[in-house]
């Protein structure tokens, strides 16, 4: 009979342990470890960190010099009347970016992102953007809508935003580019 | 492989589990009040942190930082490094700019973020009165979901401080996200029954276990309202109050994580109250389940308990021998895990199937393997330690494969640059040439002098110098008659007045049009103008270039050989500290399995035990 309440009690222990809030306090010893350990990777992440920093760097001034440099970013303002699915861009009649949207990205741009869509160089000059937004607009129908910019490239970067922003009074998706000041 | 809803749902504590969430989940919001985006480069690190990229977010950060490319965010992407520095696991480089953020800021509501930001910096490296100092000094509401992380964590450092009445009268006062104050009074909960406030505890438990929701529920408050009923049932068994244990016991849902422990309880209730009949039917139904669960384990034990006490001592040996069986087969399957997490194949196969994208904090482990020898990882992966060092461990990973793929841009980076230099020394004696030649400022005196020429027409009104060849060639040899011999004689007078009749027609037509003209003429010396100024520039970036490239080449050069050993450095100290994690993991993984072992083998022990008590007693029946 003693092994039962033996059985119940280290039972009902154990359980009471199992639903407890527990202490993650260890030895001495061990918990000296896991601080070094922690600090030491942390120490290290963040020479990773400064190392990817300085290559990245290096990437975009040896690729995209200051100079010539254009980049297209997308961004998002509501977007209530049309759900993203990819942006197709050309310039000065080539193409030069076609983009799918994962669910994760377009929340991102819900939720005040800027998707750098394109990073390029262009020569100083005259030169002619043309965006094409394709998606679901409204009632979930199949929607496209292309948006054009002219635009003159100076020495220096250039920046230029693909806008997709709510038209309410139309309850319609309203597409832009513009030149981002 | 098996899909499971949640790794941390196994962990081993509500505590755990709230508290990561609290710490981890969603570390850093960068949606104070709507944040309007002015910069695009700032933009664009938002999209990488929205997505969980911390790592991307904060190498893109600090470079368009060092480009001084946010003009109009300068507080807010400082508050953000510091937060993506938090969400990746760095929080001592996090509080060193929290800190420093506190010193320069005077927006009150990039002050009141940062303090809540530092507090879970100290918090999480348990500098618990610092942290309710930082949680203090905030002025302000905060957005809704950092206030529900700070009522929850300042109730936590009540709690952790023994002042469970302040918890209490905090939680009572706060109307926040419904989530987090469920499971802020589930912890108080349990704390103060573990305090032996069984009544005040049972009050705040009864709260969560009485919720009502529906079927269609988020799973999580169905899964806490499961385990605070759990809780406060077993708390009442150890009290002995079995008919309040099992009312409590049965409001689990038969099919949750929790519904094996609730079987087990109900049927202790119920052998506590001396009907081992009725008891039995939950343990049946128990010992048929997934032996994963120790509650599971235990009802093995507890059928044949409950047979012996019903007088049926040969089927209790029976269930007895059925149970030695699967403890001893168990055991085998765990020596096996621990002989794998010796090996060095337990890391290895947890992680087989993972992209090793540099998530971060908030990376769980969806999928682990579904064998024999894999199945008892599940405690290793549920302790907080192993998921942690898990996380930082394919961290790890993810760097050194961001390292080497920079290695391999770096030797396309150097062959560009030699492809360049080729190019230079071959163009090199055109393009001198051509910007020593005078070509450009001829093309602009040549402009100038256009310009003028259009000015001096408008301001005399020289509608014919608008005119096309055409029609000048006409308005030139129509003058040129009256320079003719006799224009002025009696014979000459009807051509004169033809003369003066066309004069006339191609002044009107040429005065009609003058405007039109005059604007065209304006808008092509406009467009003249412009590419001219093209043109400029283009000369100027090639004078520019011409000087500049040898030097930004030897610069390009030096800084690649300068990055390339780094490279290599840095990928070494990542191996040595892989090694290190796995060491780390391998000793917790060892420590829980034997854990595992010690119970099953105390099991065993007990079976035996019970089993060689009912063969006395047959025994001595037959005798």
């Amino acid at each position: 009979m003693g092994i039962h309440h033996l059985v119940k009690n280290i039972f009902v222990g154990t359980m009471l342990a199992l639903l407890s809030h527990i202490s993650l306090a260890d030895p001495l010893a061990q918990a000296a470890a896991i601080t070094s350990l922690d600090h030491d990777t942390q120490a290290l992440k963040k020479a990773v960190l400064d190392l990817n920093k300085e290559l990245f760097l290096l990437e975009e001034e040896l690729l995209y010099p200051a100079n010539t440099q254009v980049a297209v970013f997308v961004s998002m303002d509501v977007g209530q009347y049309f759900a993203l699915e990819s942006v197709q861009l050309t310039m000065d009649g080539k193409d030069v970016g076609n983009y799918l949207y994962t669910e994760r990205e377009v929340d991102a741009l819900h939720r005040g992102g800027v998707h750098q869509l394109y990073l390029g160089n262009l020569k100083v000059g005259e030169h002619e953007l043309v965006a094409i937004f394709t998606g679901k607009g409204p009632h979930g129908r199949d929607y496209k809508r292309g948006a054009t910019l002219e635009f003159a490239k100076n020495i220096g970067s250039k920046y230029v935003e693909l806008s997709i922003s709510d038209r309410v009074e139309q309850l319609q998706p309203e597409f832009m580019v513009r030149e981002w000041d | 492989m098996r899909r499971y809803p949640s790794i941390a749902g196994l962990s081993r504590s509500i505590f755990v589990t709230a508290a990561i969430a609290a710490l981890c989940s969603n570390a850093f919001s960068a949606e104070p009040n709507g944040v309007l985006v002015r910069d695009p480069h700032y933009g664009e690190v938002l999209f990488h942190f929205y997505q969980q990229d911390y790592f991307t977010a904060l190498t893109h950060l600090a470079a368009f930082r060092e480009q001084k490319k946010f003009s109009h965010h300068a507080d807010e992407a400082e508050l953000l490094q510091g937060g993506l520095l938090l969400s990746w696991g760095q929080h001592e480089e996090a509080g060193r700019i929290f800190e420093q953020l506190l010193a320069n800021a005077d927006d009150p509501s990039v002050r009141n973020r940062t303090w809540f930001y530092l507090g879970k910096v100290r918090y999480q490296r348990g500098h618990i009165e610092a942290a309710e100092d930082a949680f203090e000094s905030i002025s302000a509401p905060l957005p809704e979901e950092l206030d529900a992380e700070r009522y929850n964590l300042l109730a936590r450092i009540y709690m952790d401080q023994g002042r469970f009445k302040a918890a209490a009268d905090l939680l009572a006062g706060w109307e926040g996200k419904a989530v987090w104050a469920v499971y802020a009074r589930y912890n108080l909960g349990v704390a103060m029954v573990r305090m032996g406030e069984l009544e005040a505890g049972a009050e705040l438990l009864n709260s969560v276990g009485a919720m009502s929701l529906g079927a269609n529920d988020n799973d999580e408050l169905l899964s806490l309202r499961d385990r605070a009923n759990v809780a406060l049932g077993f708390a009442y068994l150890q009290e002995g109050s079995e008919v309040q244990a099992k009312e409590i016991l049965q409001r689990v849902r038969l099919t949750g994580p929790f519904s094996n422990k609730a079987l087990l309880g109900v049927g202790w209730a119920d052998s506590a109250s001396q009907d081992y009949r009725k008891a039995l039917v939950p343990w049946l139904e128990l010992s048929q389940r997934d032996l994963l669960d120790s509650a599971v384990q235990e009802s093995l034990l507890a059928v044949p308990y409950a047979m012996a006490k019903l007088d049926s001592d040969p089927v209790a040996a029976q269930y007895y021998v059925r149970a030695l069986q699967i403890f001893e087969s168990e055991i085998q399957r765990i020596d096996s895990a621990i002989a794998d997490a010796a090996g060095g194949r337990l890391v290895n196969t947890l992680l087989k199937d993972d992209e090793f994208s540099t998530g971060g904090w908030n990376w769980q482990l969806e999928n682990i393997p579904d064998d024999n020898r894999t199945r008892y990882l599940y405690f290793a992966i549920a302790d907080h330690r192993f998921h942690e060092g898990l996380k930082s461990y394919r961290d790890l990973i993810a760097l050194n494969r961001g390292l080497y793929s920079w290695g391999e841009k770096l030797d396309t980076f150097s062959n560009m640059l030699e492809t360049l230099e080729v190019a230079y020394a071959d163009r090199l004696p055109e393009t001198t040439r051509m910007l020593a030649s005078d070509d450009l400022q001829r093309l602009r005196d040549t402009y100038n002098s256009l310009q003028a020429r259009a000015s001096a027409g408008v301001d005399a009104h020289d509608v014919v110098s608008f005119a096309p060849e055409v029609e000048q060639a006409q308005w030139h040899r129509l003058v040129s008659l009256e320079g003719m011999p006799g224009w002025d004689s009696e014979a000459a007078s009807d051509l004169r007045d033809k003369q003066r009749l066309l004069k006339g027609l191609l002044l009107w037509e040429m005065e009609k049009e003058y405007k039109v003209r005059a604007w065209r003429q304006e808008r092509a010396l406009q467009d003249l103008g412009r590419q001219l100024e093209f043109a400029e520039q283009s000369y100027a970036a090639l004078e520019n270039a011409e000087a500049s490239v040898p030097g930004n080449v030897g610069d390009f050069d030096r800084r690649i050989s300068a990055l390339s050993p780094r490279i290599t450095s840095m990928r070494a100290q990542l191996a040595s500290s892989m090694d290190k994690h796995i060491d780390y993991l391998h000793q917790i993984a060892a420590r829980e399995l034997n854990s595992q072992k010690d119970r099953l083998m105390s099991y065993r022990a007990q079976a035996r035990f019970a089993l060689a008590s009912i063969y006395d007693r047959l025994s001595a029946r037959a005798e």
